[in-house]
């Protein structure tokens, strides 16, 4: 790998590098407004599966479009490139008792992440 | 020699920081020049008085706010705004009946473009741990009280997507132009930390 110039720099900053991929052709899984549980899984190493998130279940607010799978790609397991979906959470689903019912969060999580409960 | 002073140490980061530096650049693996312009970049560049146009020109002009909500980052590059984690913003518009706030509880994802470098704050575990179970006070901490019948929204960027809060136009706004609004708009505000 060359040294990182300058020049190159620029280009990268001001062209971005998006994981945005197109897809194979495939359907999301998912639909706006679907109810979907999150896998229950405790992976040493990189995840964007917060723990506060795993094993629960929520709403499906918003298709986000295909992204590589930025969990296996820091892995180096390729990108695996798949729908990602925002997920709405009522705040009693993650926190219980403890949580205003009127408090949301809110996560972007692929396909791989999501079950039908 | 007689009289000379000796400047205080310098700080552990700085040391780290040159250390790094001198380390990347010895064995030719980033250019002195690329260092020089990435400091340029975030310190002259980017802000979040970027944001805070994106802000006013929404608050004036109800056909770009449209279209800042159903695509943001085509909208915000047409006020010159884009590149690096600003690839794929989503902009949340704050309403009477729901307030959105940001946070990146895995790290410390920021759209960089329009906001610039995120506030130590923003990156530190308490902010990351608590905005998601208890966001109305940590927002009263920061002075701002969310009323019982108003819904918060905490957008934890867990993946690619970039976000920024579209605050409400506050009442001094009225009758004020685009560029006195631009004053208006905080970072806090497109945190979603204050009002606007």
């Amino acid at each position: 790998m060359g040294e990182l110039t300058a020049e190159r720099l620029a280009q990268i900053i001001e062209a971005g590098h998006s994981h945005r991929r197109e897809g194979d052709g495939s359907e999301p899984r998912f639909d706006e407004g679907q109810t979907v549980r999150t896998i229950n899984h405790h992976p040493s190493g990189h995840t964007r599966l917060p723990r506060y998130a795993m094993g629960r279940t929520g709403t499906v607010v918003r298709n986000q479009g295909i992204f590589a799978f930025a969990h296996t790609n820091a892995r180096g397991e390729g990108e695996c490139p798949q729908y990602c979906y925002a997920v709405r959470f009522k705040g009693s689903e993650l926190w219980g008792n403890a949580a205003h019912e009127q408090d949301a969060v809110i996560l972007d999580l692929w396909e791989s992440y999501l079950e039908t409960p | 020699m007689s009289g000379h002073k000796h400047n205080e140490p310098e700080s552990d980061i700085a040391l780290r920081v040159k250390a790094m530096e001198q380390l990347l650049t010895e064995k030719g693996i980033v250019e002195t020049n690329a260092i020089d312009l990435v400091a340029d970049y975030f310190e002259n560049k980017v802000g979040p008085r970027n944001g805070a146009r994106v802000v006013a020109r929404a608050w004036c002009d109800a056909d770009y706010k449209a279209r800042l909500l159903a695509d943001a980052s085509p909208a915000i590059a047409e006020l010159g705004y884009s590149g690096l984690q600003g690839e794929d913003m989503v902009v949340l518009e704050n309403t009477p009946q729901v307030h959105n706030v940001i946070v990146c509880t895995l790290c410390s994802c920021y759209p960089w473009p329009v906001l610039g470098l995120p506030p130590t704050w923003y990156k530190s575990p308490p902010y990351r741990a608590r905005i998601v179970r208890e966001p109305r006070a940590v927002l009263a901490e920061f002075g701002l009280e969310v009323a019982d019948d108003v819904e918060v929204r905490v957008w934890d960027s867990s993946a690619e997507i970039r976000y920024m809060v579209l605050p409400m136009a506050p009442e001094e706004s009225a009758g004020k132009s685009e560029e006195e609004l631009v004053d208006l708009v905080s970072r806090d505000g497109m945190i979603g930390v204050a009002a606007h």
